[in-house]
């Protein structure tokens, strides 16, 4: 079915997608509150959104606060377009029943 | 690639859960710890007030206030960074010049209204605080307008039956409500 996205399908990838597009263009999320979000552990995380970023669905932008490294995560404009074909596919699978 | 109906309805599911979670978590910030903190600002204040009236009293609600205004700028410093814009924050900036011009429109009415007894400061302040609350709540979540109200409708309730236990019924109510809310929002709404 066109629409349908193989690396976003995967669960805990459509749930950070799901939750980035929430925030506005331009807004990001802290890595550790995302992680607590998801209830996720920091390896898992890593490796989701290390193949979300290659995808160029969002983009990471690591950064010193305080002199403390901490890592920010975005959607891309490519990724809320994908996300959103996704989703759109999902619910016409579930309107026409196949 | 191939998705069942069932699989479907999962994955839309989990991503209108997500969404919730994140919507939530985010137009929440660290509300509860200032529904926390400030909670506990009007308990001991008004508790000051009923135990201690007269100038004690006063002096009490001060330390206080000045006590909650610095842990709200540490909380506000320590929670800026989750979730921040790339660009220029016009909102946070519009948001605190709306709560600046409501302290001083507060300030003016009080000295239009003035003198005014204990009872009659506290109402002022507390109406004006609800309305800071209401906007707020419009902007975020109208469980904060509701929460507003409640408290609203609690205070004008205690101030004209309970006039003799107003303070010790700010206290309980008033800032128990408050607590009570930020510990609801501590528990549902934000991640571990």
């Amino acid at each position: 079915m066109s629409g349908l996205n193989e690396i976003i399908h995967q669960p805990v990838r459509l749930r950070v997608m799901a939750a980035l597009t929430v925030l506005a263009p331009g807004e990001e999320v802290d890595f550790a509150y995302l992680r607590g979000l998801l209830e996720v552990t920091d390896g898992n995380l890593g490796a989701h959104l290390r193949k979300l970023e290659d995808a160029g669905y969002i983009a990471v932008n690591k950064t010193f606060i305080e002199r403390k490294p901490r890592t920010f995560v975005t959607a891309t404009v490519a990724g809320r377009q994908v996300f959103k074909a996704h989703t759109e596919a999902l619910k016409a699978i579930l309107k026409n029943g196949s | 690639m191939d998705v069942t109906r069932n699989e479907a309805q999962e994955s839309l599911a989990a991503i209108e859960v997500m969404m919730q979670k994140m919507r939530r978590a985010a137009a929440s910030g660290g509300t509860h710890y200032f529904f926390i903190l400030w909670g506990c600002v009007w308990f001991f204040g008004f508790l000051g007030s009923h135990f201690f009236p007269g100038k004690t009293g006063g002096y009490l609600w001060l330390g206080f206030d000045i006590l909650g205004c610095f842990a709200s700028w540490a909380i506000g410093m320590a929670l800026r960074h989750r979730v921040r814009n790339a660009g220029d924050n016009v909102t946070g900036r519009r948001i605190a010049l709306f709560w600046l011009t409501l302290f001083l429109y507060c300030l003016l009415t009080v000295w239009i209204a003035g003198p005014v007894d204990g009872k009659k400061l506290a109402m002022i302040i507390v109406i004006f605080a609800m309305v800071g609350w209401m906007a707020m709540g419009f902007l975020m979540s109208l469980s904060i307008v509701r929460l507003a109200l409640l408290i609203t409708a609690v205070t004008v309730a205690g101030y004209f039956l309970l006039p003799d236990y107003f303070y010790l019924w700010m206290a309980l109510l008033g800032g128990g409500t408050m607590i009570g809310c930020g510990l609801y929002i501590r528990c549902k709404w934000q991640p571990s």
